[in-house]
């Protein structure tokens, strides 16, 4: 018997040691699950799997380049002035945390992908009561999921530094489950009126966010002369902010540029990091745009799992959910409204971001935020098209603006307190800057009480959207043309 | 047929529209021979290497050089729609090049 026992030990150690604490393996095993439950051919099952894991590996190799790339950044401030700069942007969020979660916690990354698993299939759990839950939308935006279930787990972890494994995992995986159902649920309505009936809701990092300003938005009706972002027309110079690379080369040339100005070429020598007789104009260059290469590096490896990742996932919740909605990313709502949208919320995302910056240097914040694309771009422009949409003009400056601000804020605040701001980098996305340090806040000092509080709050708000409309809460979701004449008649 | 499908990051949405793309062409009756997908700034660099752009509309002037080199480029609103990608399909002159 012990003999038996011995042996299954020794198998279970193995998978621990080569798959379960591998994250790159753990992937690629999970999609190949995936595949099989599928049924896929065997050749494609395999292609699946070794596609997920060498991405993974892209990741790494992308993750390390960027932590090396800021050193001079991050040991400059600390050395210097004792600062911590930070960069509010998903992927240097996940970053932040693979470089600081050994060194804080004694946990590798691997325990994240579990907890993607179990909170994804919360969220499909949820969905399948819908009769009971209210709730609509299954969460399917994978390369979103990693960066959400990377912060979430630090951030339980940093709330139940003492509890095991097993317990946190599940934990966890029922808030941040909860939270992905709730939130793409919430934006269910407003997407499909914007769409109309396009058939899908928004699984990304504001959808608290979008829905709010949606709703202040409607607000501004009233106004007589307020016209609509379609009538208006922008300069041509502003499409360059379309290219996700060159807008992030921009941005880290002028935030890097100034940190390292300011750092100067006398402390870069003498720390070793800027050989003597180097040209400074260049080497400022050349650091601000290896941030781009490795963050491109970084985003193809996330795009070559998450494609495999999300072919799975899918796969798995259409046949387990017919009629549920798919929560997809946010840039699936730029193609509607106003294409003006996209360009006026990121320029007046970033002057909220940017003044608030500002005001944290004036007021001597420990941490130093730099401006990160995502969060920019994204939030404020899916803001900005919704606000056009529900309001005109004025509310697709004003709100994403104000979101600018609330982003750097927020962020400061919440990654201060649970220390990650001194390995460089915070999410940053509109409801990781308010939501989330609500819930971390009630976690931290309420203990279990907290989190139920948390649960329960979370789930109340569908039951909620629910009762505001009984007759059309389902039907707007499956069959919005049907929704759309009951609704005319009714007000009739 | 080569074909390109791009969207802002690259990640989500253009998956998305992948899946739409392919399965209005295989409806068709069109032969991919390749298909990606891609961030814009990725997009706009190997556009010429592609027969078809694929992007969401509000992307549709950053690629203008690609249209002027001959390449058809559809816009599309609803990245979930095999049925749209199809209806817009049919306003182009792919089936006559390539079928």
């Amino acid at each position: 018997m012990t003999q038996v026992l011995d042996f299954l030990m020794g198998i279970w150690d193995y998978f621990a040691a080569n798959i379960l604490t591998q994250p790159a393996f753990l992937i690629g095993f999970i999609v190949l699950l995936g595949y099989v439950l599928l049924k896929k051919p065997l050749y494609e099952s395999i292609a699946g799997f070794l596609k997920a894991t060498v991405g993974y590996l892209i990741l790494t190799v992308g993750s390390g380049g960027l932590v090396n790339n800021f050193r001079p950044i991050l040991v400059g401030l600390k050395e210097r002035f004792n600062l911590d700069a930070m960069v509010i942007d998903p992927y240097f969020g996940q970053n932040a945390v693979t470089a600081g979660i050994e060194e804080t916690f004694g946990r590798t990354f691997s325990d994240t992908m579990i907890l993607l698993l179990i909170a994804f299939v919360m969220n499909i759990l949820l969905v399948r009561f819908k009769k009971y839950t209210k709730l609509r939308a299954v969460f399917t935006t994978g390369n979103v999921q990693i960066q959400q279930a990377a912060t979430a787990f630090w951030i339980l972890l940093f709330c139940f530094p003492n509890l095991g494994q097993i317990q946190i995992l599940l934990i966890m995986g029922l808030i941040l489950g909860c939270y992905w159902a709730v939130g793409s649920n919430l934006t269910v309505d407003i997407t499909q009126d914007l769409t109309e009936g396009a058939g899908f809701a928004i699984a990304h990092q504001q959808m608290f966010g979008v829905y709010i300003f949606a709703r202040l938005a409607e607000k501004m009706k009233k106004d007589k002369n307020n016209r609509k972002l379609e009538d208006v027309q922008l300069p041509g110079f502003l499409s360059i902010f379309n290219e996700n690379m060159v807008a992030t080369s921009i941005l880290m040339l002028f935030f890097f540029g100034i940190i390292l100005v300011v750092l100067g070429p006398a402390y870069l020598i003498e720390a070793g990091f800027m050989v003597e007789g180097q040209s400074f104009l260049f080497y400022i260059l050349q650091t601000a745009l290896y941030f781009a290469v490795y963050l491109a590096i970084l985003q193809l490896g996330v795009r070559t799992f998450v494609s495999e990742l999300t072919e799975s996932f899918q796969g798995i919740s259409n046949t387990l959910l017919p009629g549920a909605v798919p929560g997809i990313d946010v840039a699936a709502t730029f193609g509607f409204g106003s294409p003006n949208a996209v360009t006026i919320g990121f320029l007046f995302g970033a002057l909220g971001q940017f003044i608030t910056i500002g005001l944290l240097i004036l007021f001597k914040s420990p941490v130093i935020v730099i401006a990160g694309f995502i969060p920019l771009f994204f939030d404020n422009a899916v803001i900005a098209v919704y606000a056009n949409n529900r309001g005109g003009f004025k509310a697709a400056c004003i709100f994403p603006f104000i979101s600018g601000v609330i982003q750097v804020l927020g962020s400061a605040l919440i990654a201060a307190f649970i220390g990650l701001s001194q390995y460089g980098g915070y999410i940053g996305m509109f409801d990781w800057a308010t939501v989330w340090p609500v819930m971390t806040l009630l976690m931290k000092y309420l203990g279990y009480f907290g989190v139920a509080l948390v649960v329960i709050a979370l789930l109340a708000i569908p039951q909620l959207q629910y009762r505001a409309n009984p007759e059309g809460y389902f039907l707007i979701a499956e069959d919005y043309d049907e929704y759309v004449k009951k609704m005319t008649a009714k007000k009739v | 047929m080569r074909v390109l499908v791009s969207c802002a990051n690259g990640s989500g949405t253009s998956l998305m529209m992948k899946k739409s793309v392919e399965k209005a062409l295989k409806e068709l009756g069109f032969n991919i021979t390749n298909i990606h997908h891609c961030a814009i700034s990725e997009g706009k660099s190997t556009a010429g290497q592609y027969d078809v752009v694929f992007c969401p509309m509000n992307f549709l002037n950053m690629f203008d050089d690609a249209k002027k080199k001959g390449i058809t480029v559809v816009g599309v609103r609803n990245v979930m729609s095999a049925k749209e990608i199809s209806e817009r399909v049919q306003e182009t002159e792919l089936a006559a090049k390539f079928k």
